[in-house]
């Protein structure tokens, strides 16, 4: 078999250099420099206000570096407004949207294709065709006419998911997908997205605080503590002297892996 | 019983309930979704600083307090984005500022004016053909920007960063409806008063989103909601002599409570569409 070795190369869909991030006056993340290759599956870990959300929002173009630079697709966006934003799909945080908002799932999942859409034109049938080929992906087809806020909270978390794949993105972002939802429903969450990852070969970017349940998932654990604190396989960086630096006393070592102390509430 | 649609004076206030009460209700969805209640409210009191500046300066009253609506929405806006202080502590103290500049500019005033009263309780009868035709104008405008920009709206109201990372242009959108919210107040202003045209904002809303789980269906409920509150406020106002502004709120408020206390089963069933 021959090789290319100029294919064979991992193409960079993000690539931070030096890049530092400051919300009101206050630095969210500095000097980072990261790459993501096609096709990886990254965790993201680190303590509260650590930059792990801000990260996602740099990705997302939300945020600009005051220094450094984001390269996206190889496109150096320095513009907000950049075009390759409708190819990153993005799972928000849960808790940010309002469980009550009078929405029902096809509703939700078509919103996915407005970005995609444009200004002043309608969706139609292709992009209903596309959201429900995504409620398919997430196996919730049969609930299109449902209210999103009666259902449970691991449910919203698929139906979501599936807004972001009706952009049919190749990067998918997700913040803390877990959390909030049971302990089986995590693990059938994690299931889905790692399916996803696997069938569309979506790049994905995976912000949690809850270092088991999503090493064993990833090809590759980044730990930032405002600056990129480690990076590489999750057994090179869930180690006691690295995790130590940054949780501090917050790590709790038990038979089944690290816990960060705090973080019971959060389940 | 109906003699009164003879008279010129009613007419334009049926005309204008119609428009007040529809525009107000169809846009109060996005201003509940997107959860603008507060700013609204002080666009409302801003507003009204500018109709008193008006009259101070003898300029055209509704010019003025667009401009001075646009400002405070948008500065609310701003504040709303990088707020240094809580929202509620900020946006309070700008509009309560605005008041006192409302009740600085009367008082400047060498005489008492009536006119200006009308702007703050609403006196629909007295809407002059003038002002109709500004308000059928403005409602124009406000309704068939709605129309444009409905999907946008809509995806802004569920999530604003969500909607911004998707490709929408999340921030102009954004300041589009704190623009639509200015222009609604005061095409408001003269019929509903600022004291009470946040009401005509809120509560058709909040009422139709307790009644469905449907984007589509509260933004019908809700402006069917407003149009026959609207209606009925200026028929029972004639009929039984009262106020017409605060008939109608009151109206709009027994059919918030009305829901809220209807069982979960009867108001937000099931969506079937």
């Amino acid at each position: 078999m021959t090789t290319h070795r100029a294919e064979d190369q991992p193409r960079h869909v993000v690539a931070f250099s030096h890049a530092t991030y400051t919300l009101s006056h206050t630095t969210a993340l500095e000097d980072i420099s990261l790459e993501i290759n096609e096709g990886e599956f990254v965790g993201v870990i680190g303590p509260n206000g650590s930059g792990k959300t801000t990260i996602l929002r740099a990705i997302l173009g939300l945020i600009l570096p005051r220094t450094g630079t984001l390269q996206i697709f190889d496109c150096a966006c320095e513009n907000l407004r950049c075009h390759h934003r409708a190819r990153i799909g993005y799972l928000p945080q849960k808790g940010k949207i309002d469980r009550n908002f009078p929405i029902t799932v096809l509703e939700t999942v078509i919103m996915g294709r407005y970005g995609v859409r444009g200004l002043f034109h309608r969706s139609g049938k292709e992009d209903m065709a596309i959201a429900l080929q995504a409620l398919e992906d997430v196996g919730m087809r049969d609930f299109q006419n449902h209210p999103f806020g009666q259902l449970s909270g691991g449910q919203q978390q698929r139906i979501l998911i599936a807004r972001a794949l009706a952009q049919q993105p190749q990067v998918l972002l997700l913040d803390e997908p877990t959390t909030g939802i049971d302990t089986t429903t995590q693990h059938t969450v994690l299931e889905l997205i790692r399916r996803l990852h696997r069938e569309l070969q979506l790049t994905i970017l995976l912000v949690t605080h809850d270092i088991n349940l999503i090493s064993p998932l990833v090809d590759r654990l980044v730990l930032l503590n405002t600056n990129l604190f480690a990076d590489g396989h999750p057994k090179d960086v869930l180690r006691y002297d690295i995790l130590s630096q940054v949780y501090g006393s917050e790590l709790i070592v038990t038979d089944n892996g690290y816990v960060i102390g705090g973080d019971s509430h959060h389940g | 019983m109906f003699e009164f649609l003879a008279y010129e004076f009613m007419q334009r206030a049926l005309i204008t309930a119609f428009l007040v009460g529809g525009v107000c209700s169809w846009l109060g969805v996005f201003v509940v979704l997107r959860g603008l209640a507060f700013i609204g409210a002080g666009t409302a009191h801003a507003a009204f600083a500018g109709v008193a500046l008006a009259y101070l300066l003898q300029l055209p009253p509704m010019l003025v307090a667009i401009a001075f609506g646009v400002l405070t929405a948008w500065a609310a806006g701003l504040l709303e984005e990088k707020g240094r202080m809580k929202l509620d502590v900020s946006i309070g103290i700008l509009f309560t500022s605005t008041m006192a500049l409302a009740i600085l500019f009367i008082g400047l005033m060498n005489a008492y004016n009536a006119e200006i009263y009308g702007y703050l309780f609403g006196s629909i009868l007295s809407v002059t053909p003038l002002e109709m035709k500004i308000i059928v104008l403005l409602s124009i405008v406000v309704m068939g920007t709605l129309l444009a920009f409905s999907k946008e709206l809509y995806f802004i109201a569920f999530d604003q960063d969500m909607a911004e990372a998707s490709g929408i242009p999340a921030r102009p959108i954004f300041f589009l409806l704190l623009t639509l919210i200015a222009v609604t107040v005061v095409l408001s202003l003269k019929a509903i008063g600022a004291v009470l045209v946040f009401a005509m904002l809120l509560i058709p809303a909040s009422t139709a989103y307790q009644l469905t789980h449907s984007l589509n269906r509260m933004t019908w409920i809700s402006i069917a909601i407003g149009i026959i509150t609207s209606l009925a406020g200026v028929l029972l106002s004639y009929w039984f002599d009262l106020p017409s502004g605060p008939t109608t709120v009151l109206l709009q408020t027994a059919l918030f409570f009305a829901a809220l206390i209807l069982p979960q089963r009867l108001t937000r069933g099931p969506a079937t569409n």
